[in-house]
């Protein structure tokens, strides 16, 4: 752990950079700035990436597409040295690399600028390019010139930023640019952008693409990760499209259309639908209802723009969409932990003003999408955790009744099948699975008249996935109305009567279940169709 | 290099080990200390032993020396546990003193047990409110409490000292002869005094039963009530109470409230138990508040263990003042507390902890191997802190 | 009248500075340890160790009086970076809470301990001062009306101290070094992701503000008092750590802040001895509590806290990997 990494090796590239980048000609063709020759990596109980190869040209901007769960951001981590492939390799202009850290690929010329920035607020751009390495050494830095050289790379890749101004000063897409800024800084070749339109407004995302596009035709190459296709077809030149896991094809952006690119991402035989989805129209009053409902996100970017949604008794409406589109704030919404900046929300006939006891209240339940930590109390005992929510209409008085509570406690983890020594166990010493079921348990059985799961198999294995499910149906049969956001189509597709489909925070669609086009959702998905 | 990996089942005999095998630790270094600076440290543990329980009266001394400490202990157990750092239980002392005893005076003419209760309400309103602007900052405005209420502490004291030495206030005895050369306060009514319980040889204050009983009542009410309950779930994790639907501002200003009172009435004991008058100097110099945090810290912020730690440190206290000469320099109180304490909190990474120490590797790489990604690990939550 | 008015304002600057030195070393001290985002409220006890230190190696040493009030000045900071090693092993290494211990180790170190056992001990108490910093006369210029005895006739120390808040001002913001610690205070995530190691700038920095606190604890026996009381610092390691707050961790702001705090301390008992004002000197020394409470909601109202405000990561252990 080093503070002053300047290497020999890392100089060496650093001024190869700077000279105009042409691509060396060895053999035959050109040769890929970056390449993965069939890359596998396996995780527990999962295959992230299955012999996936790609190629990616000197300035070329190249898009990777795919859902979540496709493997795209895996791949990425492999291309920049967090993770180590167990089979295939990485290949570097031609050469075969073996990357141990991240340092690894910064010294081959390889940086990705993540969804989550590392920007110190207080300090300005120029500051936060230079943290950590810079070119020049010596003891001082005077801001001013510090400055000047970074606004020459600034101009010298395109990017439009000034750098005398302090991050906090910056909105979302000039805060982008500082992290591009760092990589170009540090002498980066081949930059990946994980998603990076998802905190974007649409100018910002114009912006972005011009930036791309200089630094392309100055020799840079792009790895531009996303699930959105008009992005992708608006500013790629080759797209590769992976799914669960694997490379389903390179082709030319100019060859292509969105319908053939959705169907690469999705594509996928009907399944079946619900058991006992009758397709009977719910004449009942909505137990849930939304009425162009907007809020705004953590980074104070609109989150949920304009939503309308009903969820009927009975019915299970399914909330489609790649995860960062707004669902999260949606849900955050609904249970009053986030407040909504326009529209109205109804739970139950009672109009909502944003606080949690309300919906409460009102008769909402609700399985967060993070659970230990927000959903269930880790520190504290099965018997606590299922009492979370209900423990006010314990007995009249300020008092709890403890035997009581154990008693509903024990019935409820034999009724849930929840594995544990007992009612006193930490909820901090459960496995995921039974940690859902805990959640689970406590939501249906509070007397709940709309529930909302956000992402509830996420992260289990094959048989809580199943109970998990389970559990959904049999409450929606029982007249609850059972609201599911989740990022896993095959679930929505099982489980869902109705499908509400998210980009962008906007509900672009509701469908029936019944007689659904999946390439159809596919492109609804990725903001192509609606 | 020390690398410590996070247990992933913290078995139960360590909860219990490793404090024990801390305060053991505490007393080899104290030792240690004791031996290096020429005291033999048996002789020394078995003088502490008998200047604090086995000599005539030594008892009832520490008991004297505990309650305050048992007060303080529990004001900052129950605004600490809660993750509130609520370090004005000093200032809060200050003002609860100076509130019962304004009212010890002013209703001179009450009958005893009536006197004694509105001291005690005096006490402890004194205390709540000198809290509760601190807390409504906190609750409201997430000002740092840590240095509003360290701030407030000095305020306090400097209101106690102009009281006393430098206005012709009501606390101040003006009429005495002596009273005229050296400030003082005025005394209180021998009614005022609270009334000791006497159990063979060892006197009990009334203030310490007071204050045993708001222990077991603070343990009650977190065990078995909806607001102790509420307690709990902030306690460990904010953002579930507010899932919860728990009203979490509210809370830290009810309980910094809380806190405060618990801290006034100790002010109030020290007026009616055992000084009978507003001593400024007596009260700074005792440091009641700021040792009632280590007390609480010693018993993990548990009301019931609180008592058995301000018990321990009140023995240590009192050992220090009856053995104070050349032997013994009041020097080595402060210095073994604060060893034990330093034990008991250096240890407390071990429970959660798995530590390695290994040579530290030519370490290409820089970051522990990564968690999988999201899909496969459920996500982790993130602890909201004091800003 | 002017002349009398002129030598009132002058004695009360000259006091300001005399009381505010030792505000200035500890201030600095605190201000690098929360700059890379640990809070050690023990600085108090760390004052008094090295007062104590101090006055036990001028006692002790025979010699010239430059090298005594040197050694003496070593050996304050020697102890006083002992007891700031404590605190910081316990908080950064092994996590604890860094509230409780910097209250232990001004209770450890404070006046019912470890300084005050150093001094009993050793016999220290009530008896005069053999070596102290005394005035020197700088260029020959101490006769000069008005700056004379402000600018040129302090001692070693004081000067020492103007020195320190320069360098601290240009460590801050024109060192590459003190760009990373800002950023160490503020994101301790993101100053990692650059490669910079988190732990080692808390520990040198953490050390930096307990070595800074002897030196201003040593002043108290080696210039203010030259004689040993238990306790003699009196609060000041808490004035320390509010000055910090105060002056929006910026060293520029802290030793004006300094002086002004160190100028109420004499305030009350100058002023009251003229009679010249009848406020009682127990509102001048609750003063700059007070003040610093306002700072403090000015601080957390949002806008401010951005720009001025509290480093972000200040009392947060910092653990790669979770949070």
């Amino acid at each position: 752990m080093t503070d002053d990494p300047t290497t020999t090796r890392q100089s060496a590239y650093l001024n190869a950079s700077l000279r105009e980048g042409t691509p060396r000609l060895v053999g035959a063709g050109p040769v890929p700035a970056l390449a993965t020759r069939g890359v596998t990596k396996h995780f527990p109980g999962v295959v992230a990436n299955d012999r996936v190869s790609f190629e990616v040209m000197p300035g070329e901007i190249h898009a990777l597409l795919g859902e979540n769960g496709a493997g795209k951001t895996t791949l990425c981590n492999v291309l920049t040295g967090l993770y180590r492939p167990d089979e295939g390799y990485v290949e570097v202009r031609g050469e075969q690399a073996a990357f141990h850290s991240p340092r690894d690929a910064h010294d081959a010329g390889i940086f990705m600028v993540h969804q989550h920035f590392t920007l110190v607020q207080p300090l300005t751009v120029a500051q936060n390019v230079i943290l950590g390495w810079s070119r020049r050494r010596g003891i001082w830095f005077s801001p001013r010139r510090v400055e000047r050289e970074i606004a020459e790379i600034a101009e010298q890749f395109h990017v439009p930023i000034d750098p005398s101004t302090k991050i906090w000063q910056l909105s979302m897409g000039e805060q982008q640019r500082v992290e591009i800024l760092k990589a170009l800084y540090r002498g980066a070749r081949t930059l990946i952008l994980d998603e990076p339109t998802t905190v974007l407004t649409p100018q910002e995302v114009r912006q972005l693409f011009e930036t791309l596009r200089g630094m392309a035709a100055s020799g840079t190459s792009v790895v531009f990760i996303s699930h959105k296709l008009p992005e992708v077809l608006a500013v790629s030149d080759r797209v590769t499209v992976l799914r669960a896991g694997k490379a389903m094809g390179t082709v030319r952006t100019a060859d292509t259309d969105a319908k053939s690119l959705a169907h690469l991402m999705v594509g996928r035989d009907i399944m079946l639908g619900r058991k006992g989805s009758s397709g009977k129209t719910n004449a009942a009053q909505a137990v849930l209802s939304l009425s162009d409902v907007s809020a705004t996100g953590d980074l104070g970017t609109p989150a949920v723009v304009g939503v309308c949604l009903e969820v009927h008794p009975g019915e299970i409406v399914g909330v489609a969409g790649v995860a960062g589109n707004g669902q999260r704030e949606l849900a955050e919404v609904i249970a009053g932990e986030r407040p909504h900046t326009a529209g109205t929300i109804t739970i139950a006939g009672r109009p909502q003003h944003g606080t949690p006891w309300e919906a409460i209240d009102a008769g909402l339940g609700y399985v967060p999408e993070e659970r230990m930590g927000v959903g269930v109390a880790p520190g504290l005992t099965i018997a606590d955790n299922l009492r979370l929510k209900s423990y006010r209409e314990d007995g009249h008085g300020p008092l709890l009744h403890a035997k009581r509570g154990l008693r509903n406690a024990t019935e409820l983890i034999e009724r849930f099948d929840i594995v544990a020594r007992g009612p006193k166990t930490l909820a901090r010493e459960l496995s995921g699975g039974n940690v859902q079921r805990l959640l689970l348990a406590r939501e249906l059985s509070s007397h709940a008249k709309v529930l909302v799961a956000a992402s509830p198999t996420r992260g289990l294995d094959v048989a809580s996935t199943e109970s998990v499910r389970q559990l959904l149906t049999e409450s929606a049969d029982r007249g609850v109305g059972v609201l599911l956001i989740s990022e896993d189509l095959d679930e929505i597709l099982d489980l869902a009567d109705r499908i509400a489909v998210m980009y962008r925070g906007r509900v672009v669609g509701v469908l029936d279940r019944d007689g659904a086009d999946i390439d159809h959702i596919g492109l609804m998905m990725s903001g192509v169709a609606s | 290099m020390i690398r410590f990996a996070a247990r992933e089942k913290v078995p139960r005999w360590l909860n219990y080990a490793v404090p024990l095998g801390s305060v053991i630790l505490a007393v080899i270094v104290a030792g240690i200390f004791l031996a290096a600076t020429g005291h033999n440290p048996l002789t020394t543990y078995k003088n502490i032993i008998q200047a604090s329980i086995t000599q005539p009266g030594a008892f009832s001394s520490t008991l004297v020396s505990m309650t305050p400490l048992l007060f303080t202990g529990l004001a900052a157990a129950v605004a600490f546990r809660m993750r509130i750092w609520n370090i004005g239980s000093e200032g809060q002392l200050y003002m609860g003193a100076v509130g019962a005893s304004g009212v010890g005076l002013l209703l001179h003419n009450l009958p005893g047990p009536v006197l004694i209760v509105a001291m005690m309400a005096g006490g402890i309103a004194a205390g709540t409110l000198w809290a509760a602007v601190p807390g409504a900052l906190r609750a409201y405005l997430n000002t740092n409490e840590i240095l509003t209420t360290l701030m407030l502490n000095y305020v306090a004291a400097n209101i106690m000292y102009y009281l006393i030495f430098d206005s012709n206030s009501y606390w101040r005895d003006l009429t005495s002869p002596s009273a005229r050369v050296f400030p003082q306060g005025k005394n209180l009514a021998s009614t005022a005094n609270w009334p000791p319980l006497q159990l063979g040889s060892v006197t009990i204050p009334f203030g310490l039963l007071l204050a045993a009983g708001f222990a077991v009542l603070l343990w009650g009410v977190i065990r078995s009530t909806k607001y102790g309950f509420e307690m709990r779930v902030v306690a460990d994790s904010p953002p579930a109470a507010r899932y919860a639907g728990i009203k979490t501002r509210r809370k830290i200003l009810s309980l910094m409230a809380l806190s405060g009172g618990i801290a006034g009435l100790g002010g109030a004991s020290q007026v009616g138990d055992f000084s009978h008058v507003l001593d400024p100097r007596g009260l700074e110099q005792a440091g009641f508040g700021y040792t009632g945090i280590v007390v609480a810290a010693l018993g993990r912020y548990n009301p019931v263990a609180v008592v058995v730690t301000s018990f321990f440190i009140g023995m240590l206290v009192n050992a220090g003042y009856a053995l104070q000469g050349p032997g013994f320099p009041i020097g080595v109180t402060g210095t073994m507390e604060g060893i034990l304490l330093f034990c008991v909190l250096g240890s407390e990474i071990f429970t959660r902890y798995h530590v390695t120490i290994r040579a530290p590797r030519r370490a290409t790489a820089i970051r522990p191997v990564p968690k999988p990604p999201a899909a496969v690990l459920p996500a982790s939550a993130h602890e909201e802190v004091p800003s | 009248m002017t002349g009398i008015n002129a030598n009132i304002g002058i004695s009360i600057i000259v006091s300001a500075i005399l009381y505010g030195t030792p505000l200035v070393f500890a201030g600095i001290g605190e201000l690098f340890a929360e700059r890379s985002g640990v809070l050690n409220l023990g600085v108090e006890g760390m004052m008094l160790m090295g007062a104590v230190t101090a006055f036990l190696v001028s006692q002790r040493l025979h010699g010239p009086n430059a090298l005594v009030l040197l050694v003496a000045v070593a050996v304050a900071i020697l102890a006083s970076t002992a007891m700031a090693a404590i605190h910081a092993f316990v908080t950064i290494t092994l996590r604890a809470n860094q509230i409780v211990s910097g209250l232990t180790l001004t209770i450890f170190a404070g006046v019912i301990g470890l300084s005050s056992y150093i001094g009993e001990s050793n016999n220290l108490g009530a008896i005069a001062g053999k070596h102290q910093f005394s005035e020197l006369n700088v260029f020959g210029l101490a006769h000069l009306p008005v700056i004379g005895p402000i600018l040129f006739h302090q001692s070693a120390m004081v000067y020492l101290s103007w020195l320190l808040v320069i360098l601290a001002v240009l460590y801050l913001y024109r060192t590459r070094v003190g760009l990373h610690l800002r950023s160490v205070g503020e994101s301790p995530r993101s100053a990692d992701a650059m490669g910079i190691n988190v732990t080692r700038y808390r520990y040198i920095h953490t050390l930096l503000g307990g070595a800074l606190a002897g030196m201003g604890g040593s002043l108290f026996t080696l210039q203010i008092a030259t004689n040993w009381i238990d306790g003699i610092t009196a609060g000041a390691g808490w004035i320390a750590i509010a000055l910090v707050i105060y002056s929006f961790w910026r060293p520029e702001l802290l030793i004006i802040g300094a002086y002004l705090f160190g100028a109420f301390t004499s305030f009350g008992f100058d002023l009251q001895a003229r009679g010249v004002i009848s406020i009682p000197s127990e509102f001048w020394s609750a003063l700059p509590y007070l003040m610093t409470i306002i700072a403090l909601v000015l601080v957390s109202l949002g806008s401010i806290r951005r720009r001025l405000g509290t480093p972000a990561g200040l009392g947060i252990p910092y653990v790669r990997g979770e949070s």
